[in-house]
């Protein structure tokens, strides 16, 4: 579903060694199958999430979806497949400021052509699905951290995208509140047969996906997992 | 993307930022209010004299026009009217009146012509279809004049014309209905033989107005100038119109220039309170860009954002505008109307309200759009933390573009002062294009400055000046007191060198005598109105007045300038001051020839447009056109189509006419000035139409004439400063505000309130003091570029004065204002407590 073939993105420093965000990754990512790269700050890791998201395009290499090269297409295209076949979670909680839950949440899908009625009756189930149906009429400002980041799952899932992109999504949770959403997400996905390629530092999250890989120094190297939150093997 | 979507994502969005939009709101509104206030101003100054012409002429032609208030004889009439292709005409005899009613006095420009031939000329004539026929006394004015001097239904008033003095019945009644154009238009309709006995003028006409069978045109304008025989003037019947744009004109641009100064602090204080919505609006972009909205979708978004803005800013700019119209704009005729018919009313065209509202508009998509810009400048570096990584804006170029503005606008200061408007946006641009290098400077010279001192107040005003993430928000606040100073240093400085040469121009002109006898009316301040003598003689003989002089003085149309013809007597020791010289040399030799036969004194734009030059022969185009030698060149001694000076006995001859406009009344040596004005009064008559006004009285009325005809701009100044320190401080207000959460890391991390409070009135001190700094040092330009202007282009008397005073006492003002302003939310924010500071 997901393929990435040896993508390598630097960044040029003013009078140094360029920076080496990603150097020569290749993955593939099947239908449904959730994706952990786990690594330390730096690494690397939001700059691979760009490039797959067509927010950068790659110095060399190509990122494929169901065969489609999307990195290098122009920006209407791009934006058009982030609209309609990707959803991005990230760890910062930018809700709208004064706006309801239910308005949060259909922003995604305000985008689309259905307008605004339609938007926010078809992101309804989706909210009680993520347990957020008695906070809907709520303002962001009103929500828990939780609850903002249930949000943000909700607008990334509405346009019932083929594949979603995660980045440190339970970074601003405690650990309870990381797991809950954790959860939350790989059900969500799982149910409908989403692929998710989530970015973390946290082994915790990490132990969520089916496969495990660590980001360093711009590249990629895969572990293992035994799916009850800690990596087993390094390298 | 339906519409739907976007109205929805306005809505959701908008509670959060109401404040802000507010904020935007009242900005754009004081833009589009002070631009749409000086545009009614114009226009109903224009307006009301293009009404009043179209409402007399209607569909004629040709006017065939006397060169003095005294005309021609009317048997001129029955000429024109037997020329071929001519279909119509209206004689018409026009004269100065003061009107004396129980409740005040009021000048009017009183219109005679016959009721039978009323429905030929326009609207206005066609009121006198009800005017009483030939014969009656009875006259009619708009019903806002009359009030004006306390008649409010028919009854008899002194009409004073010149000397004369009669009554006649005035009945307001009678243009009651219809007079839509009229309005307050300082206008009286008479029967033209009640005129002509007013004014002593029996048989007389000063117009005739034709109008030509289609196609004849050129035909009957040669038959007309034959009939003319080069001692009347033959003309399009709407010249008066004309005559009054090329007055109005340097008025009019002045305060066109001053009201796009006010329009531009106005922006600044849009933009301002937009800036406060940057961060909200940078934030949903990244939002929109990565659910996948692309950039026609992200711009319709906010395209409604500006719409709105746009729409409801615009509204209450004009509702605004339309108050400080009325209120502080109001259309003050001043000098204009002493040759003019200007009334007062108010005339708001459809192009004033388009061209308020586009503005209004402009700067709100302006203001909108400026996060999307960013936006997309930097869409290639990306979004989340890689902005961190991007390198510093370009802005190498500012400064030498600022060079380059600079020396544009020193090269029109020496080489094309008539493009002073030009100047000024050249020298606006490299104010603004300096501000962000002498910004940083500031700021590094700020940090030396807190290592000596070592105040952790100093050091966190550094800290925040530093930030990369202010400065756009920075530079604005600064922009705005660099603009309102600048404005307001360059407005009130050239207002300072005109009065101070307008006052010189009256006081020269009316040193000539000790005591000045002229008619009556406000409408005759310069003693342009000629009357039959018949009191110098007496007056001469009074204890305590050694001389009684003739004076003459009229207006002139030349060309398309109605110019001042100013003609003091022969032994006038002098006859023109040395201040209205534009070369202080000529003056022993311009005098001599003054006192001598047949010279004049020029004002320089009548000469440059007639080629003439000092020592050069023309003919002047007066009753009796007379050759004369240019003695000098002068300025226009304060009215804007210019002067020209002769001696009286000149004038008689050129004009063939012994009547004076002024008698000048010298006294004997230790005599009491008031008390022989009382003496002259006497001898005049209580009764009499000639007004005695001490030499002190006149000054004083005519500085005050200067300083009314330049309030307009003291006014626009005011309403700069006044936006200026709003915006400046509502903007710093609101940057504290937002803060707040930081202010309470700060408690937590130790720092006390007094510090932190020090610390935002440090950071606005820096701030504002270097804007209103940069806009002092370039208001102190403005002010020399825009003097000379005026003394260049529009040839006003203008006397320079140095430019530091304003300016420095507009720095000190503006600064202390705005900070004095921004210490109290700065207080206020800095009490935030430290829990504010921790997250749940």
């Amino acid at each position: 579903m997901l393929e990435l073939r040896e993508l390598v993105k630097h960044f040029p420093v003013p009078a140094g060694t360029p920076v080496r965000a990603v150097d020569g990754v290749s993955l593939n990512v099947a239908g449904g199958e959730f994706v952990a790269l786990y690594g330390p700050s730096g690494s690397g890791k939001t700059t691979l999430l760009m490039l797959i998201a067509a927010l950068l395009r790659p110095d060399a290499g190509s990122v494929l979806l169901d065969g489609r090269d999307i990195s290098s297409l122009p920006d209407p295209e791009a934006a058009r497949y982030r609209l309609h076949d990707l959803g991005f979670v990230r760890q910062t909680l930018n809700l709208m400021p004064g706006a309801t839950a239910l308005d949060n949440a259909a922003l995604k899908l305000m985008g689309t052509d259905i307008g605004a009625r339609e938007a926010r009756r078809r992101i309804v189930p989706l909210l009680e699905r993520l347990g957020l149906g008695e906070r809907r009429s709520h303002r962001a400002e009103q929500l828990s951290m939780g609850e903002r980041q249930r949000v943000m799952i909700a607008r990334a899932l509405s346009t019932e995208p083929k594949l979603l992109l995660a980045d440190e999504p339970t970074g601003s949770l405690d650990s309870t509140r990381g797991r809950e959403v954790l959860e939350l997400l790989a059900q969500s996905c799982r149910e409908r047969r989403v692929s998710v390629v989530l970015v973390t530092h946290d082994p915790q999250a990490a132990s969520f996906a089916d496969r495990v890989f660590a980001l360093r120094d711009g590249r990629l190297v895969e572990r293992e997992s035994d799916r009850t939150g800690a990596v087993l093997k390094v390298g | 993307m339906k519409l739907s979507s976007i109205v929805r994502l306005y809505r959701v969005r908008l509670r959060a930022r109401l404040t802000q939009e507010l904020f935007a709101v009242l900005g754009i509104a004081i833009g589009v209010a002070l631009l749409f206030a000086s545009q009614v101003a114009n226009t109903s100054l224009d307006g009301s004299v293009q009404r009043l012409s179209a409402g007399i002429v209607g569909d004629m032609r040709f006017q065939i026009a006397g060169r003095d208030a005294r005309g021609f004889d009317a048997a001129l009439l029955s000429q024109v009217s037997r020329l071929p292709h001519v279909q119509a005409i209206v004689p018409v005899i026009e004269q100065n009146a003061n009107l004396v009613g129980g409740g005040g006095e009021r000048s009017v420009d009183m219109i005679g012509t016959d009721p039978h031939l009323a429905h030929l000329g326009g609207s206005i004539a066609q009121h006198l279809g009800s005017v009483p026929p030939r014969g009656a006394r009875v006259f009619a004015v708009p019903p806002a004049i009359a009030q004006d001097i306390g008649v409010f239904s028919a009854r008899p008033v002194t009409v004073q014309i010149g000397s004369s003095s009669a009554t006649a019945l005035l009945v307001p009644q009678l243009l009651a209905r219809g007079t839509g154009s009229l309005g307050e238009s300082p206008v009286a309709l008479a029967p033209l033989d009640l005129v002509q006995r007013l004014a002593g003028l029996p048989n007389r006409l000063t117009s005739i107005y034709v109008r030509s069978a289609p196609r004849f045109d050129r035909l009957v304008k040669a038959e007309l100038e034959r009939l003319a025989g080069g001692r009347l003037n033959v003309r399009s019947a709407d010249i008066t119109t004309r005559l009054f744009r090329r007055a109005a004109g340097p008025v009019d641009q002045s305060t066109g220039l001053f009201s796009a100064l006010s329009a531009l602090v106005g922006f600044l204080f849009a933009f301002n309170a937009l800036m406060l919505t940057v961060p909200q609006r940078r934030s949903l972009i990244e939002d929109l860009r990565l659910d996948g909205y692309t950039r026609s979708m992200i711009v319709q978004v906010l395209a409604l954002d500006a719409l709105v803005l746009g729409v409801v800013a615009s509204v209450l700019g004009l509702l605004l505008g339309d108050v400080l119209s009325v209120a502080v704009f109001s259309a003050n005729p001043g000098y204009l109307s002493f040759a003019f018919p200007i009334g007062e009313q108010r005339i708001v065209t459809w192009q004033s309200v388009t061209f308020a509202v586009l503005s209004g508009m402009l700067a709100a998509g302006a203001g909108v759009l400026t996060p999307l810009r960013a936006e997309i400048a930097e869409r290639r570096a990306g979004l989340l933390q890689l902005r961190a990584r991007q390198s510093r804006p370009q802005s190498w170029w500012l400064l030498p573009t600022a060079g380059a503005c600079l020396a544009g606008t020193t090269f029109i200061l020496v080489a094309e002062p008539q493009a002073a408007i030009v100047g000024v946006v050249s020298l606006t641009l490299a104010l603004l294009l300096c501000l962000p290098a002498l910004l940083d400077l500031v700021i590094r010279a700020s940090g030396r400055l807190q290592t000596l001192l070592s105040g952790a107040a100093s050091y966190l005003a550094v800290i925040e000046l530093r930030s990369r993430s202010n400065r756009p928000r920075s530079l604005a606040i600064a922009a705005t007191g660099a603009i309102a100073v600048f404005g307001s240093v360059s407005i009130q400085g050239a207002r300072d060198s005109l009065q101070r040469g307008l006052d010189a121009s009256a006081r020269a002109i009316d040193s000539g005598a000790d005591i000045w006898v002229t008619p009556a009316g406000t409408a005759n301040s310069l003693a342009t109105m000629p009357f039959v003598d018949r009191v110098s003689a007496s007056l001469a003989q009074l204890p305590g007045v050694r001389e009684v002089r003739l004076y003459r003085s009229s207006f002139l149309d030349w060309g398309s300038r109605r110019i001042w013809v100013l003609a003091p007597p022969r032994t006038d020791s002098h006859p023109i001051a040395a201040s209205q010289l534009l070369h202080d040399g000529d003056l022993p030799s311009a005098t001599a020839r003054l006192r001598g036969h047949g010279w004049v004194v020029v004002s320089q734009a009548i000469a440059s447009e007639h080629h003439l030059h000092t020592g050069g022969t023309f003919t002047l185009p007066s009753t009796e056109p007379t050759s004369l030698r240019v003695a000098a060149l002068s300025t226009n001694m304060g009215w804007p189509p210019g002067a020209i000076v002769l001696n009286a006995d000149d004038y008689a001859r050129a004009w063939a006419s012994e009547q004076p406009s002024a008698l000048q009344v010298e006294l004997a040596p230790g005599a009491s000035a008031v008390a022989v004005g009382r003496e002259v009064k006497q001898a005049v008559g209580t009764g009499s139409a000639l007004r005695v006004e001490t030499l002190a009285e006149r000054v004083r009325l005519h500085y005050g004439t200067a300083s009314q005809g330049l309030s307009r701009l003291t006014q626009i100044r005011t309403l700069v400063l006044i936006a200026a320190v709003l915006a400046m401080a509502a903007a710093m207000g609101a940057m504290i505000w937002q803060r707040r959460v930081r202010l309470a890391d700060m408690k937590v991390d130790g720092f006390s309130r007094l510090v932190l409070w020090r610390s935002l009135v440090w950071e606005s001190a820096i701030l504002l003091g270097l804007g209103c700094a940069v806009g002092a040092a370039f208001g102190a330009y403005g002010q020399v570029l825009l003097s000379r202007a005026l003394s260049v282009v529009t040839g006003f008397p203008v006397i320079e004065s140095s430019p530091l005073a304003p300016a420095a006492s507009s720095f000190l003002l503006i600064t202390a204002v705005a900070v004095g302003m921004v210490a109290v939310p700065g207080y206020v924010a800095a009490r935030v407590r430290p829990a504010v500071g921790l997250p749940e």
